[in-house]
């Protein structure tokens, strides 16, 4: 801990200072080159990847959210149990698709931020308060982005009884932009595939998927991860060998919920396998 | 002035004296740990006097808002920045006091010619055991005490703070006596609230310097409950969750009390 603390206050700008603000002046968080004046990536077939699948959609318990387990590197397989579906605090889940020692540290930082906020500020942050940070982290990040060193597509699900409707759903683009959804989110190289599933099931399913139960909704969540690996390399689905299943995380009025593995095993074995 | 020692400590006398009187009417505050956790306790709710500073950590303060306001500010930004780039788990309430708060507080009371601090801080850590919990009160001068047992006393589970160090003493004394670690929440909230009343009924220029007997201080806690709001707060000590801090209503309070 620093040992020169105080000089916060002085110009009165201890309350008004958002977290990462906080972090910046201390030397603690990077600052990303400026979009306009950073070097521009000199291969012009660089597409940003953001190879992962992860996926969210609201259903009768609140909203599910799923991620694979792969990370990969180019085209090397680096590490098969990455977690993607992050908890951010007791109501909101961040997954995250992209570079994950970008979206990693963002995800602290936005956990860091929403706490920091109540802490001082002597109330909860707002769900659009909340939304906006992490837009606010993507843009701040663009800079990054443009290097071609730091992409990151989160999806942001949230929970709050005062808001209407409750659940609530966010995917963000790399600049930060946020698109609220009704029903169903993905991102990442799978995630074709996924919307395409998840589109299908809300309009002509056997159910709307606002309608499913837990189990069924487990069930679609697998399904559409094991199709999206099917034809994207950079996505793990279900191992099979290993036993490896996707991250399933549930939030709802009661906070948020990590599905145990057996649970997910029981329904792969059952209704995907 | 002060270019001459003698006219130094006269003034920094002086000035202890002026933060002590206006210090003096601060209503006190207890912590008290109990079988589930820590609990604070304070009454007289025109202001927020009970505040979360991390994961594990809470405080109460008494002195000039103001004041207060720049000292939890800095609490923290300290715990939060160290939380952020290290872990959880390497915030402590000994680095933040002993390192950070205390060195600003003498250097602001010592510089005549700067503004002090007019605040007096109760910190409580919560452990992962009872016997881990700290307790740390510090003084607008940078004076620290804590609950660790050392030559003068024995350890304790408890912190208090008040208006005056009568007032403080009182309260420390009373607790000794009456409180032991395995409470339950019931017992550790009319304990906090009658140690509350002891420290309340040792302020001013009437106040008792000796414990009132107990049927005196059970009347004199129902008649100051009738008048004034309860602030109390708990660190839990369960590990489900990380943050620990929780505000009690005044319903929840009320009930368990009983009375």
């Amino acid at each position: 801990m620093e040992s020169s603390g105080l000089g916060i206050d002085q110009n009165l700008s201890g309350a008004s200072d958002d977290f990462p603000a906080l972090l910046r002046r201390r030397g603690l968080l990077a600052t990303a080159p400026s979009p306009a004046a950073g070097p521009r990536i000199e291969n012009k077939d660089w597409i940003p990847t953001q190879a992962t699948t992860i996926l969210a959609f609201k259903f009768q318990g609140g909203v599910l959210v799923a991620g694979d387990r792969r990370a990969t590197a180019g085209n090397t397989v680096v590490y098969d149990r990455a977690d993607k579906v992050l908890e951010i605090d007791r109501h909101s889940i961040m997954a995250i698709a992209g570079v994950p020692a970008t979206a990693w540290e963002m995800a602290r930082v936005l956990e860091h931020s929403f706490q920091f906020f109540r802490r001082t500020q002597l109330q909860e942050m707002s769900v659009d308060g909340k939304v906006r940070a992490l837009s606010k982290l993507l843009r701040d990040n663009f800079g990054f982005v443009l290097q071609g060193v730091g992409v990151v597509v989160p999806i942001f699900a949230t929970y709050d009884e005062n808001s209407d409707p409750a659940a609530r759903l966010y995917f963000y683009d790399a600049m930060g932009a946020q698109f609220e959804v009704a029903d169903y989110a993905a991102t990442g190289s799978g995630s074709p595939a996924v919307r395409g599933i998840l589109h299908y099931e809300n309009n002509w399913g056997k159910k709307a998927l606002a309608k499913l139960s837990e189990d069924e909704a487990v069930t679609i969540a697998l399904r559409a991860l094991d199709t999206a690996a099917e034809s994207d390399t950079a996505t793990g689905g279900v191992d099979r060998n290993a036993k490896i299943f996707p991250v399933i995380k549930i939030v709802s009025r009661d906070g948020i919920t990590t599905l145990p593995e057996k649970k997910i095993a029981a329904v792969f074995k059952r209704s995907v396998a | 002035m002060i270019e001459e020692p003698y006219r130094w400590v006269e003034a920094i006398a002086n000035r202890a004296e002026y933060i002590e009187t206006q210090l003096a009417s601060g209503s006190p505050i207890v912590a008290l740990g109990y079988r589930d956790g820590i609990l604070f306790v304070t009454l007289g709710k025109t202001r927020q006097k009970l505040f979360e500073i991390y994961d594990r950590i809470a405080m109460g303060a008494i002195g000039h808002p103001g004041d207060i306001e720049r000292l939890r500010m800095a609490a923290i930004e300290l715990a939060s920045t160290e939380g952020f780039t290290r872990s959880a788990a390497d915030v402590s309430l000994r680095r933040l006091a002993h390192y950070s708060l205390s060195p600003v507080l003498k250097t602001a009371f010592e510089q005549v010619y700067g503004a002090p601090y007019l605040a007096r801080l109760l910190f409580a850590e919560i452990g992962a055991k009872q016997e881990n919990d700290l307790f740390l009160r510090l003084d607008y001068d940078g004076a620290i005490a804590t609950n660790s047992a050392n030559f003068a006393q024995t350890r304790q589970d408890f912190g208090a703070l008040s208006g005056t160090r009568q007032s403080t003493e009182l309260m420390e004394k009373y607790l000794a006596a009456e409180h032991s670690s395995g409470a339950t929440f019931e017992r550790a909230l009319k304990l906090s609230l009658d140690a509350w009343t002891v420290g309340q009924l040792a302020l001013g220029d009437e106040g008792v310097n000796e414990l009132p007997p107990r049927d005196k201080i059970v009347a004199e806690r129902k008649e100051r409950l009738r008048a004034a709001g309860i602030e109390a707060a708990v660190l839990d000590r369960g590990d489900r969750i990380a943050i620990r801090y929780r505000t009690l209503n005044e319903q929840e309070i009320r009930s368990a009390l009983g009375d």
